[in-house]
């Protein structure tokens, strides 16, 4: 009822002549019909029919209140508190925090009924400069937050759905049954040849069984679909509880797969045989051969055998040189001194 | 392996001459570290040099020979060779008269039963010492972390004798025209023997004097192994076996110029090292034992004095016992 006296300034429609109206509203604050808005900034900007301050059409928004004064000083406060969002934590007491807030109202008190608006945007600017970290800081921050709120209210909703369902589920389950139980009565009645009272009888008592089980089946179909989500006692599981107070778990990159490559011996000598060849090789014949004892160990004569052959082949290369003498020897002066310190 | 080792890669030089260069300028930094205010003739006169440093050195390598031959329970060969590398190794940077022998010696064995997994406990270990064995085995114990400081912690030593059976069973497989290859072993073994005395040890591949083993043996028998090694062994090597042929012949020449040291020498030598050793590492002398004190005393857990307070002659006696068997 109230909407319906809203008056366009310009062409004096009313909402009571066309309900299709939609008042518009931009920074000065007075409202426009949208046709109007449309005839008069074709251009995409031009002066407010009341108050000649120059405006651009993209900055019309649908107007909410009743009052467009209301909405200016919505939209003003919007933008202020953009710049203006420091929290109580970035003040040390609460005296300057309060001291703080008063001040934003000042300023937003100013700008909406135009006193002193070179000094406030003055004012505006300064703060805009020397808060710039803080602002961008709590900013993100803010944002932050309203990305958990979002999917804190997905989740809610997907929860919601989900117990639905199973609601939905459980029901058409019982009815089913019902249908089975119903048609299974008229078939005993039907082929049985038992008294009739005591057929009825015992489906009496089976569906009575059966009503007692059905919330327990209900309770289970809808329990595991909860519990995805949340304990009983509406703590969340999974990520997104995790990321309003814990780091992230890092994930694991994805390495390639290791390949095993054949480790290469440098022998400094002809290369020996391979521990697999030794008994083609005939190397056995002349060593003793493991006892039982020895291969319940897992030991085998081959293992001794290729170590053997190993370290006699091993070196037999070798050309002398000089090791790392000199290496030693200030190794050497070192701990003396600390001997004779 | 003994190529990828540390041995080779830290403990290796490239001749004799090359190590003698170590011993003497370990021998001169001793020397210009406690005779500062001596002329040279003084010094001379005082010190040890450098030969006869070797020559103590190598009867002390004798000494340890005798003490691992007598020790019971009976030691393999390993752990002898081992300890005879380490004895080496020290003695390579460091001089005979900055450190006491004896006691460096009776600690390499026991490295050495350690690292080679020959496994006796030190009440065992000092009952193969004579005199006051608490007393010896506090100064293994002490000499211990010293011992394997010097060594750089490069405790693995590869000995020539596991190379030998590879070899040994090698040749039974792939020489089948020698007969009976095991008839070497009594040669080989005592080339063995006598090849720990020289620097081949510090020069040559394991596998090398294994081999140059093999070949002494089967020469001083009237065989020859030649084919083995220029036709089995160095079959696709023929530029390496010049190099092969080279180092068994000066391993062969080593072993010949091995010269057991006389025992009159060795007792002037013993005499000398007594008035020149560095008394802040002799167990036997005044400041040592001063030391010892003290840091006993810091020590509230150790009976006091016990140590330093030690007799001193109990000490000589172990030692000198050892000595004696050495000239058995």
């Amino acid at each position: 009822m109230d909407g319906n006296d809203q008056t366009c300034p310009k062409c004096k429609t009313t909402k009571y002549r066309n309900p299709a109206m939609i008042l518009m509203v931009n920074a000065c604050g007075h409202a426009l019909c949208e046709s109007c808005v449309e005839l008069l900034f074709a251009k995409g900007s031009g002066a407010c029919p009341e108050c000649k301050c120059a405006l651009r059409r993209q900055n019309f928004r649908i107007q909410l209140f009743e009052d467009p004064a209301v909405d200016k000083e919505v939209d003003i406060r919007k933008r202020i508190l953009k710049e203006f969002n420091k929290r109580q934590e970035d003040f040390s007491t609460l005296r300057e925090y309060n001291d703080y807030l008063e001040e934003v109202e000042n300023i937003i008190f100013n700008l909406v009924f135009d006193v002193d608006s070179t000094n406030t945007n003055k004012m505006i600017d300064n703060y805009k400069k020397e808060n710039k970290d803080i602002t961008m800081k709590n900013r993100n921050r803010q944002s932050q937050e309203e990305i958990e709120l979002e999917e804190l209210l997905e989740a809610e909703k997907a929860q919601q759905s989900e117990k639905a369902n199973s609601y939905v589920n459980a029901e058409l389950e019982e009815k089913k049954q019902k249908h089975k139980a119903r048609e299974k009565l008229i078939d005993e009645l039907m082929f049985s040849d038992a008294d009739a009272k005591s057929i009825v009888a015992s489906h009496v008592q089976a569906t009575a069984a059966l009503a007692k089980e059905q919330p327990k089946a209900a309770a289970q179909a809808g329990g595991p679909v909860v519990k995805s989500s949340k304990f009983s006692s509406g703590i969340q599981i999974g990520l997104r509880q995790n990321t309003s107070s814990f780091l992230p778990i890092p994930k694991q990159q994805d390495l390639p797969l290791f390949h095993y490559s054949a480790p290469v011996f440098d022998y400094n000598g002809p290369s020996p045989p391979a521990i697999e060849v030794l008994g083609k090789l005939k190397y056995f014949a002349n060593i003793r051969a493991a006892n039982a004892t020895e291969r319940a160990g897992g030991y085998t004569e081959a293992l001794s055998c290729c170590r053997a052959l190993q370290e006699a082949m091993g070196g037999l290369f070798y050309i002398p040189q000089s090791g790392h003498k000199t290496a030693v020897a200030a190794s050497a002066e070192e701990t003396d001194d600390m001997e004779t310190a | 392996m003994f190529a990828t080792s540390t041995q080779r890669s830290f403990w290796m030089f490239k001749d004799e001459n090359d190590v003698s260069n170590a011993r003497l300028s370990a021998n001169i930094k001793y020397i210009s570290s406690r005779g500062r205010n001596m002329t040279v003739e003084e010094q001379e006169l005082h010190f040890l040099n450098v030969t006869e440093e070797k020559i103590l050195i190598m009867s002390y390598e004798y000494q340890l020979r005798d003490f691992c031959r007598k020790f019971l329970p009976p030691m393999p060969r390993y752990v002898i060779g081992t300890a005879l590398h380490y004895l080496k190794r020290f003695y390579v940077n460091n001089s005979v008269m900055d450190y006491p022998p004896k006691e460096i010696l009776v600690t390499c064995v026991y490295l050495a039963c350690k690292v080679e997994e020959f496994n006796v406990s030190m009440d065992q270990f000092v009952g193969n010492l004579k005199g006051d064995r608490e007393k010896a085995a506090s100064i293994i114990l002490n000499n211990e972390l010293l011992l394997m400081q010097q060594l750089d912690y490069q405790l693995t030593v590869h000995n020539p004798f596991r190379p030998l059976e590879g070899l040994m069973i090698d040749m039974k497989t792939r020489f089948p025209t020698f007969s009976d290859p095991e008839r070497l072993r009594s040669g080989i073994d005592e080339f063995l023997e006598q090849v720990f005395y020289t620097d081949a040890i510090l020069i040559y591949s394991p596998s090398q004097i294994s081999l140059a083993a093999i070949i002494h043996s089967a020469s001083t028998s009237k065989e020859n192994v030649d084919e083995y090694i220029t036709k089995i062994l160095f079959s696709e090597d023929q530029k390496r076996l010049l190099n092969l042929i080279e180092a068994v012949k000066k391993i062969r020449v080593m072993v010949r110029n091995v010269q057991t040291p006389h025992r009159d020498v060795i007792k002037a030598l013993e005499k000398k090292l007594q008035l020149c050793c560095n008394p802040d590492n002799n167990s036997e002398s005044p400041a040592f034992k001063k030391r010892m004190k003290q840091s006993f005393d810091d020590e509230e857990s150790f009976e006091d004095g016990q140590y330093p307070s030690a007799n001193s002659d109990q000490v000589r006696s172990m030692l000198m016992g050892m000595s004696e068997m050495g000239k058995i």
